[in-house]
């Protein structure tokens, strides 16, 4: 079952430069209980997915077009006030960067007491044990003497965890975790994963992992969204991704760094596309190695070339043919 | 460090800069001409002697260190001496005027906030709107206005024309409120206020709520502001709760500020609404080189501007955690 289908989706940024189109038309489903990874590089449109989702997209980004289902429930059609019965209560996000992610004024017991009275009819205590319930879930050492402080008493990781807690809090259904360990030591990246994939499936929810780190998602991940210039260019199960992969997805996946140089990302040759002036036809046409004078043409539709398995390329099937 | 020790080496480190100050101002109104001169230049029939006494009387024909030495012993004690004009002890005048200049001017300061805080946070939400470019244009136009432009148009038209609005003083006077023909001195006392009050709040009203807007927009783009619409936090929370405060903390340095330079009155507005505070007091007795008013009123300022700022710093504190007093 499908917890999640997006369809055609386009979200824009009506900035003074042009529309930048952050999202042109993306299209991908969700199986319910699973992990999807929502790949590509910096610009592609990964952030902008998870926040059109919550539609909470910031100005002067707008949501144009498209579907977005949530159990089946149009979420483009909701009202605002209907909105806020899914964020944080039926979809959650945690962002990439826990400092700036957390209010710096008030402390972490009062951030995540808030978003509890304000959902559930409970009282100021029953609240408060509820969140430190979520934070000891969440391994955040000594919860009840911890609300009591200000984010910045917290280390990055200790951050994230407390991030974390905060997007359990409602018990959602669906959990956006963007770039969580991009801004944390290596050492506490690998506790903080590990940690997720603890949770996702103790908790029993979806797991959507935002990265561009194909490690990340070879490791954590059942499926994979592929996303470049605001398009979905592939979608499918890891093990046939890995196997009979898009372009794009084999120039990433030959990004990956290696263990010996760990920071540093084999970058893809040339640059993510201007997204005020997308390039014709295929968005990856310039960049990818494999490109003719067709792939400037039409717009290479995503279509489904094996079961549980969607490529949006018109030579896929003449490169992977001989097989 | 405590919070006792902390403010006492703040105020102990405030003593060499109020005597430095005080030397200066001294030194520099020694210089700008003889007080006897002029209080007796209208007055043909003075002789050179009685003026020689005059100065004995005042001892301004002692050495500068000597009289600056007298003034600041004086000053220790608490005691400004007496005025050249009218010669009345200056604590008596700037207790009675420091009243008047504090009365117009937290009535200013607090509706100029309470109007900004709302316009600002408005504005701010509705970036790029009709209501914002309303709100900014507006301001703009308030901030380029000079005060005594705006003063001189209240007066001639709230004042002379309609007559709604006594346009001197601040209380007392034949004036009755005409609008309500009643004689009752708390409306008395209104009615003179609105005027200067409301010429001083249009001078700031329109730099805060900039201000305000600005930070606002600053804040808004946050990512824990993104963060708490994400948990489903409600618009009012977030935009009154969240936002303001981080909005709002560095403008605590600037209502210390307007606080702390309150005392001094605005020359401006108060002379031109003849407002018996020490801002046009001050005015007066500088163009008649009144030395013990014009010391007086000038270490009251400095002392209540560097207690302000030491109220503001242990505000921000307060306020946000991140700051610690070292
Ligand atoms: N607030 C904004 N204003 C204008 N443009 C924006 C805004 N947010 C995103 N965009 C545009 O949308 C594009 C996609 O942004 P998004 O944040 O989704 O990228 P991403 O895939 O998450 O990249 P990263 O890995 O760097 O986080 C960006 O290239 C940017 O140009
Ligand atoms: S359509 Fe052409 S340019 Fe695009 S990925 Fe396929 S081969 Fe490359
Ligand atoms: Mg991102």
């Amino acid at each position: 079952m499908h917890i999640l289908e997006v369809e055609n989706l386009k979200t824009y940024f009506f900035t003074e430069a042009g529309i930048v189109k952050a999202l042109d038309g993306a299209t991908f489903n969700l199986e319910k209980g699973t992990t999807l990874g929502l790949v590509g590089e910096s610009g592609s449109g990964k952030s902008v997915t998870s926040q059109s989702v919550l539609r909470i997209v910031p100005k002067p980004g707008k949501i144009v077009s498209g579907k977005i289902l949530f159990e089946g429930e149009d979420i483009l059609a909701k009202s605002e006030n209907e909105m806020r019965n899914y964020r944080g209560k039926k979809i959650s996000l945690i962002f990439q960067d826990p400092t700036s992610s957390l209010n710096p004024l008030f402390t972490i017991g009062s951030q995540l007491t808030e978003i509890v009275t304000q959902h559930e009819k409970m009282k100021k205590t029953e609240a408060l044990e509820h969140v430190i319930k979520t934070l000891k879930l969440a391994r955040l050492p000594d919860p009840e003497e911890e609300i009591y402080r200000y984010p910045h008493q917290f280390s990055g990781g200790m951050k994230q965890r407390i991030c974390i807690a905060r997007a359990l809090l409602l018990n959602p259904q669906l959990l956006f975790a963007d770039e969580p360990t991009t801004n944390l030591d290596v050492t506490i990246q690998a506790q903080i994963l590990t940690l997720l994939k603890d949770l996702q499936r103790e908790v029993g929810m979806t797991l959507v992992m935002i990265t561009h780190d194909m490690g990340i998602v070879a490791d954590m991940c059942k499926y994979v969204v592929v996303l470049y210039g605001g398009n979905v260019m592939e979608t499918g199960m890891i093990e046939t991704i890995f196997e009979k992969p898009h372009p794009y997805t084999e120039a990433l996946l030959k990004a990956v760094p290696r263990l010996d140089q760990t920071k540093e990302l084999v970058s893809i040759p040339g640059n993510i596309p201007n997204l005020i002036e997308l390039p014709s036809g295929c968005v990856f046409h310039p960049r990818c190695r494999y490109a003719v004078d067709a792939c400037k043409g039409n717009k290479p539709p995503l279509e489904e070339v094996e079961a549980d398995h969607s490529i949006a390329c018109i030579r896929w099937r003449e490169l992977n043919g001989g097989r | 460090m405590g919070l006792a020790k902390y403010v006492a080496r703040r105020l102990i480190y405030m003593i060499p800069l109020i005597l430095g100050i005080s030397l200066v101002s001294f030194l520099v109104m020694y210089s700008a001409g003889d007080p006897i001169t002029i209080a007796t230049m209208g007055n043909p029939m003075i002789t050179e002697t009685e003026k020689q006494f005059l100065r004995h009387y005042y001892g301004l024909d002692l050495p500068i260190p000597v009289q600056y030495f007298r003034w600041l012993t004086n000053f220790l004690t608490g005691n400004f001496g007496n005025s050249i004009y009218g010669n009345k002890p200056v604590n008596q005048l700037i207790a009675s005027l420091s009243w008047e200049t504090v009365k117009l001017q937290l009535v200013s300061i607090i509706i100029s906030f309470l109007i900004a805080i709302p316009a600002g946070i408005y504005a701010a939400v509705k970036q790029r709107s009709a209501t914002d470019y309303t709100v900014s244009s507006i301001s703009i136009m308030g901030i380029s206005l000079p005060v005594f432009f705006t003063a001189v148009v209240f007066i001639l038209v709230f004042s002379y024309d309609l007559g709604w609005f006594p346009s001197a003083g601040a209380h007392g006077a034949p004036t009755l409120w005409p609008v309500f023909g009643i004689r009752n001195p708390i409306l008395d006392e209104i009615a003179h206020l609105v005027l200067p009050a409301l010429v001083l709040t249009l001078a700031s009203v329109a730099y805060n709520v900039r201000l305000l807007r600005a930070g606002m927009l600053e804040v808004l783009r946050q990512d824990y502001i993104m963060a708490a619409k994400a948990s489903g936090i409600q618009e009012r929370t977030i935009l009154y709760k969240y936002a303001l405060k981080n909005a709002i903390t560095p403008l605590l340095t600037l209502l210390g500020l307007s606080i702390g330079g309150a005392i001094g009155g605005a020359p401006m507005t108060e002379t031109v609404f003849s407002w018996p505070g020490l801002g046009y007091q001050f005015v007066l007795a500088a163009g008649r080189l009144d030395f013990p008013v014009v010391m007086g009123i000038t270490m009251l300022i400095t002392i209540f501007i560097l207690l302000a700022n030491l109220i503001t710093d242990l505000a921000y504190a307060w306020v946000d955690p991140r700051v610690t007093i070292e």
